[in-house]
């Protein structure tokens, strides 16, 4: 099968805010729905001409079980558009953007977009399942007597709640926290705590700088946002101006509070944040008129152990630079996502070291990643982590900053919870 | 028996009574047609009811059950003998369905208003369709008569007095569920449902009332308690209606003194009650707004030969008080509006204004969380003109500047598609001139909203020499889907409503200046039945707006409207009105008044002139009505009547009065007149100087409506 070239028109993505901070009244879908009528309405396709609305998400809200559909419905598309939602846990923005890659290239669509959304704040308590058991039997209980019954087998521990993020935040195969995956990999590869506050600071510096100079401006949508939903939000809020690697040193480890180098300071916050791109064919491009701002080119998802999930971005970047028959060298820019410092620099020391790569299953290493060319605008440890949206959310950043810079190729990657990594290589097309 | 508008129809020994059969008109009103065939129909009924089980009433036409009494009927009634008639006749036919022995459940899809509810109260039982389009109320009120079909002794028999007293009282109309809840009907059903579920209602005995019902039914089912509750009821509506109007004052007497008389001579009390009120000229007048207002929603303008433009999405330019409550008001009707501005602080102003706008809705429940979340958050803020070319409809609503607006406007026109119509929300400046700024001048026009725009009914639509006609005509028809009233005017200074406002602020200002208090006036404006006085409303418009306006004023009328300078003595002490908490009065954070101003005192002449409240009101409203008889004249508008439309509408003109020309004419021309050519002479002769139109009026013996038609 011939495979058709996919057009990226635009991407945006809403500022990021840590968890239960500024978005936190923002249920998951208006994360999402007004970046989407934002990329149509800019451009001349009618609003019953898109083919499919895809999002990635994970806490999928009980409320929103299809959360893409509601997106699309509440971006004002036309009620007939197709809509559906993806999880590949951290990588599902990616995931929703493969979709599309696949759905035009293959020829079945014409203009899709694809992003991701996380309302972590939202992710809900859950009763255990003690209590959900008595809220059945409680449910089936006909008579009084049988009501109080069933009452009185309650037990105060009953109450007991499930965190779901904590849940989800724990690979269930096997059994370790995502930072304890990271710890694992500090401790293997002699990643020293010093040299995961100092990457950790940085990130944060480039944020601020980024954000003080505008380069943020045309990726980020403002959104309206408190109580009274009576105010825009305009800026990401997590990148700290006064951040610093004395202060960061102060730290205690979270995830192995005894003898770890992982702690909160250097590893991604906990964040609520949306991103949509859009693509379309080439026959859409002529259609409509629009001016593609870059070329989704290939991407590649790949498994690993899960207690090594970190390791993620180094089998998936090696599976899209071999699929794009493109080198390290060949990127302008990259936009690797920063779960943990530890992590990211653990993907850095696979790519240039042999055994390594090797122990990871790769035949070569690729060579030394030039840090003046990776997240020039800070990462995830500065602008958080939005598990259901990052996928995407680099992506749109990475086409923005690409365009500034006039630069060719660029690529984009994340570990995936689970085991897994994701990749995906864009080609700027405003040079 | 021959049948034209009420189908009789026998299934399984029930009756099935259809409304509106063959009926050309989408509403059945309770007209000549109606009650011949629906006396024939109970004639017959009554003749089977040993052989039938029950009697089913219901309507042929969707989303209207009854639609209540034909307003022509009364406003045709002439003496109080004739209506209180007419009352009677409706009276005996609805004891006669009372009467009936066999159950009749009237099966209520569409709405069930005045003389419709008062029969589907003399039904046994009432269920009702779970359509949003169902509603049930006695309106009567708001036309200034009552419920005269028995209405006022059932009601309450049924959902208690209290709350028959708040629907009567207010005329507020109920959804189903809503009146289910009330026990003004048994059950709710989908309409499809709805008669196929009725007979299950034949069976049905009292309801036994739950323990809390039964409570609370001894607590206001007893002599005393109800009289404390008509004495509450009556205070308050007082407070309410500050004692303007009769009707529910009348409608209290009726309920009040009927509470222990039998079902004859209460409803010979609600027929007199009916008579007088009926007749009454405060009646006429409300009907006279009713009907205006009926025939505003028809478009009377020329029409254009290309197809209207569809206004589908819509956009504001300038996010202040004006242009937030536009974004909202294009949000609440789904266009997912654009809101654009220069700052992010300036957009944070307009998504407070429609939050707030919203909030009230949400507070009484007109919308849900989820429906404000969803329309608040269709405004999309924005400094750019991204997303422009989707718009089909710009309402402008930045500073009063012409030379802004012009370049705004050639700048907008650049950003959206040839058929987007761009509107200007000035309520000053020249709409002829603005056009000119634009290339495609036929699809301009000025829209002009009143503060604040979700509570103000009214829209001038300003023309201009280039306008299209289609424009005209879609703009017109938008106004009337977002529920609002248009009028259309000429261009011109402060176009109608403005320029008829302008005399009555201004006024005020030399009044101040000969030493009337503060209080005299704005009390007297208030006692005429102004919604407020006009320092008051200066207050609210803001003294430095105010003064802009009547520069604009000045320049384009003369001397008539030379303006007095006592609004630039606060301005020069910074007193701004509402919007800087200190104006002729003071304001609390949450904007209510907090009392008089005291340093406006010192502001006053020394000698302070007391002058009696008919003067002060002559000096007020009389130029106004001078003013709009200049307005006829250059043929701003067409008719008295949207003069009428547009004061009532635009500044709340009290409207029992039927509107400021109406009233004139009522006063009688000559008297007018007289009282202006005195003023001439002893006030001011510019301000004074009556306008020809109402010279010439007085000299043919004619009267604005006459004239004007």
């Amino acid at each position: 099968m011939s495979m058709r070239d996919v057009y990226i028109v635009d991407g945006k993505r809403t500022p990021q805010a840590k968890a239960g901070t500024d978005l936190k009244d923002v249920a998951a879908p208006y994360l999402g729905a007004y970046l989407v009528k934002h990329l149509i309405d800019n451009t001349e396709i009618p609003a019953d001409k898109v083919d499919e609305v895809i999002f990635g998400n994970t806490g999928t809200p009980a409320k929103y079980p299809n959360i893409a559909r509601v997106i699309a419905l509440e971006a004002g598309l036309d009620k007939k558009t197709s809509g559906y939602s993806v999880h590949r846990n951290c990588a599902s923005g990616m995931e929703a953007v493969s979709q599309a890659y696949l759905k035009i290239a293959s020829g079945r669509c014409d203009v899709v977009v694809a992003g991701g959304v996380e309302s972590m704040s939202q992710m809900p308590l859950i009763y255990n399942k003690e209590m959900t058991e008595l809220f059945a039997k409680l449910m089936k209980a006909k008579s009084m007597g049988e009501k109080l019954a069933a009452l009185s087998s309650f037990r105060p521990n009953y109450l007991t709640p499930i965190v779901a993020i904590e849940q989800g935040l724990t690979d269930p195969f096997c059994g370790l926290n995502m930072g304890q995956t990271a710890e694992l990999l500090a401790r293997e590869l002699k990643i020293t705590r010093e040299m995961q506050d100092t990457y950790a600071n940085n990130s944060h510096l480039k944020a601020i700088a980024a954000t003080k100079e505008g380069r943020f401006k045309d990726e980020i949508l403002p959104i309206t946002i408190g109580g009274g939903l009576n105010k825009l939000l305009v800026d990401d809020s997590g990148p700290r101006g006064n951040s610093t690697i004395e202060g960061l040193a102060k730290m205690k480890p979270y995830f192995d509070k005894k003898s770890g180098t992982v702690t909160v300071g250097n590893s991604c916050p906990i964040t609520d944040g949306g991103s949509a791109l859009l693509f379309v064919s080439e026959e859409a491009v002529r259609k409509y008129n629009l001016k593609p701002m870059a070329k989704l080119t290939d991407y590649h998802f790949h498994g690993l152990e899960p207690e090594r999930m970190g390791m993620g971005p180094l089998l998936a970047m090696d599976g899209v630079m071999r699929r794009a028959n493109l080198s390290l060298s060949d990127f302008d820019l990259f936009e690797l996502n920063e779960a943990f410092a530890a992590q990211i620099l653990a993907v850095s020391i696979g790519l240039k070291d042999q055994e390594v790569a090797a122990r990871f299953g790769l035949d070569k290493a690729w060579g030394e990643l030039d840090w003046s060319r990776v997240n020039v605008n800070g990462g995830g440890i500065a602008l958080g982590h939005p598990v259901g949206s990052t996928g995407s959310r680099l992506i749109v950043t990475l086409i923005h900053e690409l365009k500034r810079r006039k630069g060719k190729y660029g690529l984009a990657s994340l570990c995936i919870g689970g085991g897994q990594g994701g990749a995906v290589v864009v080609e700027n097309l405003v040079r | 028996m021959s049948l034209k508008r009420v189908g009789l129809e026998y299934i399984e020994n029930i009756a099935y009574v259809g409304f509106g059969l063959n009926n050309p008109k989408s509403m059945t009103t309770l007209d000549f047609d109606f009650m011949q065939d629906f006396t024939a129909i109970l004639d017959e009924l009554y003749a089977k009811q040993r052989e039938l089980k029950g009697v089913i009433f219901f309507s042929h036409i969707e989303n209207c059950f009854i639609a209540g009494a034909d307003i022509s009927l009364i406003a045709s009634l002439t003496t109080e003998a004739e209506a209180a008639d007419k009352s009677e006749t409706g009276q005996t036919i609805f004891n006669r369905v009372e009467d009936l022995t066999i159950p009749t459940v009237a099966c209520v899809d569409g709405i069930c208003l005045g003389g419709g509810l008062e029969f589907a109260l003399s039904c046994k039982v009432i269920i009702a369709s779970n359509s949003t389009k169902t509603q049930l109320g006695l309106p009567e009120v708001k036309l200034g008569i009552i419920p005269g079909f028995g209405g006022t002794y059932r009601l309450p028999r049924k959902i208690g007095l209290p709350n028959a007293l708040d629907m009567i009282l207010t005329g507020k109309t109920l959804r189903a569920d809503k009146a289910k809840r009330l026990g003004l009907v048994a059950e709710v059903y989908p309409k499809e449902n709805l008669i196929a579920m009725a007979p299950k209602f034949f069976e049905r005995r009292e309801t036994h009332h739950s323990l809390k019902e039964s409570m609370k039914e001894l607590a206001t089912e007893n002599f005393v308690t109800r009289k404390i509750i008509f004495q509450k009821v009556r205070e308050s509506v007082l407070k309410k209606t500050n004692g303007f109007y009769q009707a529910p004052l009348r409608i209290l007497d009726v309920m009040d003194s009927g509470m222990m008389k039998g079902r004859t001579s209460y409803l010979a009390a609600e027929a007199q009650a009916f008579g007088e009120l009926a007749i009454s000229e405060q009646s006429k007048n409300l009907q006279h707004i009713y009907f205006m207002s009926e025939a505003a929603k028809k478009y009377k303008g020329p029409k254009g030969t290309q197809a209207l433009p569809e206004l589908n999405r819509g956009a504001a330019l300038g996010a202040g008080t004006m242009g937030g409550g536009i974004a909202w008001l294009m949000a609440d009707a789904g266009m997912h509006p654009i809101m654009k501005d220069l700052s992010f602080d300036a957009l944070n102003l307009g998504l407070k204004q429609s939050s707030q706008n919203f909030a009230g809705a949400l507070k009484r429940k007109k919308i849900s969380t989820d429906e404000f979340e969803r329309k608040q958050r269709s405004i999309t803020a924005q400094l750019d003109y991204s997303g422009f070319q989707k718009v089909d409809l710009v309402i402008e609503a930045v500073v009063e500047n012409m030379d802004i607006k012009k370049k705004v406007f050639s700048e907008v026109e650049r950003q959206v598609h040839p058929e987007c119509l761009l509107t200007s929300n000035t309520s000053s400046l020249s709409v002829e001139e603005m056009s000119k700024a634009l290339e495609r001048p036929g699809r301009f026009a000025g829209l002009h909203f009143f503060n604040p725009v979700h509570l103000m009914p009214l829209v001038e639509i300003i023309e201009h020499s280039k306008v299209d006609p289609e424009t005209v005509e879609a703009l017109y028809k938008w106004v009337l889907r977002v529920k609002k009233t248009p009028v259309v005017v000429k261009d011109g200074p402060g176009f109608l409503v403005n320029r008829i406002l302008m005399p009555y602020l201004n006024e005020a200002g030399y009044l101040l200046e000969e030493g009337v208090s503060v209080k005299d006036l704005d009390q007297a404006a208030l006692n005429f039945g102004m919604p407020m006085g006009p320092l008051r409303l200066l207050d609210e418009v803001g003294i430095d707006v105010a003064i802009k306006v009547a520069k604009v004023m000045y320049e384009g009328l003369g001397e008539r409207a030379h303006p007095s300078k006592f609004s630039s003595k606060l301005a020069e002490k910074n007193f701004l009105g509402k919007k800087n908490s200190k104006g002729f009065y003071l304001y609390d954070e949450k904007g209510k008044v907090a009392g008089a101003n005291p340093e406006v005192d010192e502001l006053l002449p020394k000698e302070r002139k007391k002058m009696s409240e008919t003067d002060l009101q002559l000096r007020l409203f009389l130029p106004m009505i001078n003013e709009a008889a200049a307005i006829l004249k250059d043929g701003i508008v067409q008719t008295a009547a949207d003069v009428d439309l547009g004061l009532i509408f635009g500044i709340g003109f009290p409207p029992f009065r039927g509107g400021l020309l109406r009233y004139a004419d009522s006063e009688g021309l000559d008297k007018i007149l007289a009282a202006l050519k005195n003023f001439s002479e002893t006030v001011d002769a510019e301000r004074y100087r009556p306008s020809d139109y109402l010279v010439q009026l007085v000299e043919s013996k004619t009267s604005f409506y006459e004239k004007a038609r």
